[in-house]
């Protein structure tokens, strides 16, 4: 490393010998930096959305059930206790709300129509901290307070029911023992959430009530808990565990947003496979920009090579050398297409992509139809690293060349 | 006491031409003390530059025996000769002397910040040694800002700012008119005068053989004669 200022300095400059040709290969490299970034920007934009519209939506962060209750869905199994397993987690570090809830699957009828439903029976001031639900009222109200049979519908589940504000809805589902049970309620809001699960499915009931019809008791189905961030999920979620056996419960299970819904871990994965695609795509540029550039410039050099091993310079520093020119050309394009790809990212992150005509489409993924890109760091730093290993890679095939020349055979080359 | 500097014993070369092997070097006996001013002297193809890259480690030789200020050269591995070439020799070649992004302080420096000086007191002597070789204010040139004899003056510049033992130079003046050719061989006559520094200097140019001290002929891959003049 003692003659780095001298590699960076004939580098810098060897660049420069060929200005057009430098500026033609950085500003290749410097687009499809750009476009990766941009393409980048936009997945992580995407999947923050999905995760956000997802987590917030309904399933908040983390669930504690009985064991066994997301996969069966039985209400036979339940948490008897809740307040005993309250009690435990709120000690845990990094919990911002929890809420309880009893979910059952069942059907909703009108006086000419029914159709399958998810029930919730929620807390309504605590629901509210918890998701978005209360926040998608579309018409009416949410669950007003004393009002044991008031139930917030989804408006896509409304309109195959034919039923509006006001009218009567009866919901039927089945109780721990087996039998059918089922409830009258008054609709007092519709929500729309965009989301088709959520909006032709969900009914939305006070707990006690549903606890009281579903024959329950204290008993609820899900406790469910936000985060302080979704950075903190996994630690807090290990967290959990532990302070649950603690308890001496292990009838437990907690599960993460994305543990949830398959759809949303098969998103996720996706998002990690897309972005080893675009590194690989970077990659690929790099290579392709760059490593003819460095082979032409390469044989031009040849002399200057042989002449630089007759003065005494070691065939690894030769190759360092021409290392070091390749990083130097690809900082250049690199930064020049971080800075475009980055600033369109940031411009769009502020005022966001209108990608309304396809929000049916959308609405399935929980993706919102105007797309704000988001510029990550880590996302940034990948590029940038995946730009420099590129660079590395396409600087390898003529630096092994140059630092292998006999200085004899270079120096009568023309 | 005779002070040796090359000793060359039985050295050949061979190179491939087609099916044949052509000796560049058949058989070279050499002796040079420290401080001579040779000049190999010989028609093209005699052997003078393939004879010049044995001494500067730039070649290897298929057989014999070559020591140069008491290091053997064939035992030496690729990065030894190369160490061995950056603090023992100084090179002299015909063109392209020069690393063109740099000037010509910086060309003189380059060798003394391998050798590891640092940069006030590199600066310094290729200032000094600019002025030596007559280019006072030609520091911050870069080669093609400056005439084919001022590059070689810089060229002897950097090849003697390196305290070298030895300096070899291939057609110096090749490239020179014939005033500029006269001029360069004076600089380096009085440099062997002035610091005893040994050069090796391959040529057929009249004016360079004329300036000999010790001429070594070459012919056919073989000394042909030593002349002490």
């Amino acid at each position: 490393m003692g003659n780095l200022a001298i590699y960076l300095k004939l580098g810098w400059r060897n660049l420069w010998l060929h200005p057009l040709r430098t500026m033609l290969t950085a500003a290749a490299l410097g687009v499809g930096i750009a476009a990766l970034t941009f393409l980048s920007a936009m997945d992580d934009g995407w999947m923050q959305q999905i995760k956000t519209n997802f987590a917030m939506t309904v399933t908040g962060h983390i669930q504690i059930h009985a064991k066994g209750f997301e996969d069966s869905r039985n209400l036979s199994q339940r948490i008897e206790h809740p307040d005993k397993v309250i009690a435990a987690i709120s000690r845990v570090d990094g919990i911002r709300g929890i809420a309880t809830r009893v979910r059952a699957s069942g059907l909703a009828s009108s006086a000419g129509s029914n159709a399958g439903a998810q029930i919730y029976g929620v807390q309504p001031e605590l629901e509210q901290q918890m998701s978005r639900l209360s926040g998608f009222v579309a018409a009416g109200t949410w669950l007003p307070d004393h009002d044991v049979h008031a139930a917030v519908v989804g408006d896509g589940l409304a309109d195959r029911l034919g039923i509006g504000l006001g009218d009567k809805l009866v919901v039927m589902a089945a109780v721990p023992g087996g039998d059918i049970a089922s409830e009258v309620f008054r609709v007092r809001g519709l929500i729309h959430s965009g989301v088709m699960e959520v909006d032709n499915l969900i009914v939305i009931v006070p707990l006690p009530t549903a606890q009281h019809w579903l024959g329950l008791g204290k008993a609820i189905t899900d406790i469910v808990i936000r985060a302080d961030s979704f950075d903190q999920v996994n630690e807090l979620a290990v967290a959990l565990k532990m302070s649950l056996s603690a308890l001496g419960c292990g009838s437990f299970e907690v599960l993460r947003w994305y543990d949830i819904d398959p759809m949303a871990q098969q998103w996720a994965d996706f998002a990690d496979a897309y972005t080893w695609i675009v590194l690989l795509i970077v990659i690929i540029v790099v290579l392709a920009e760059v490593l003819n550039t460095m082979l032409m410039s390469m044989h031009e050099r040849v002399r200057e090579f042989g002449l630089m091993g007759a003065l005494g310079v070691m065939p690894a520093q030769i190759f360092a050398m021409v290392v070091w020119e390749t990083v130097i050309l690809v900082l250049i394009g690199g930064a020049a297409g971080f800075a475009l790809g980055g600033g369109l990212s940031l411009w769009y992150g502020e005022h966001g992509i209108d990608l309304s005509q396809f929000a049916i489409a959308f609405s399935f993924m929980y993706m919102d139809p105007i797309v704000h890109p988001l510029l990550q760091a880590d996302s940034g730093l990948r590029i940038l690293a995946a730009a420099l290993f590129g660079a590395m890679i396409a600087g390898l095939i003529p630096a092994w060349k140059a630092s292998r020349l006999q200085p004899a055979h270079a120096l009568r080359e023309l | 006491m005779r002070d040796e500097l090359i000793s060359a014993r039985g050295v050949k070369r061979f190179y491939d031409s087609g099916e044949l092997k052509v000796a560049a070097l058949d058989g070279v006996d050499l002796s040079i003390e420290r401080g001579a001013y040779v000049v190999l002297a010989g028609r093209s193809g005699s052997g003078k530059t393939t004879l010049l890259n044995m001494l500067g480690g730039l070649d290897r030789p298929d057989a014999g025996s070559l020591s140069i200020a008491g290091q053997d050269m064939l035992a030496m591995t690729v990065a030894e000769r190369a160490g061995f070439r950056l603090h023992h020799l100084g090179f002299v070649f015909q063109a392209y002397n020069l690393i063109r992004v740099l000037n010509a302080r910086e060309n003189v420096a380059y060798v003394l910040q391998l050798q590891g000086m640092d940069k006030k007191q590199r600066f310094e002597l290729a200032d000094q040694w600019l002025a030596k070789v007559g280019l006072s204010g030609f520091e911050k040139r870069r080669p093609d800002q400056m005439s084919g004899g001022q590059q070689q003056r810089v060229a002897v510049a950097r090849a003697l700012a390196a305290g070298p033992d030895l300096v070899l130079a291939d057609e110096p003046t090749a490239n020179l008119d014939s005033h500029t050719g006269e001029s360069l061989m004076a600089l380096m006559r009085q440099l062997n005068d002035e610091k005893s520094t040994t050069f090796v200097i391959a040529s057929h140019d009249p004016a360079v053989i004329a300036s000999a001290r010790t001429l070594i002929t070459m012919q056919d891959g073989k000394v042909e004669s030593v002349k002490n003049l």
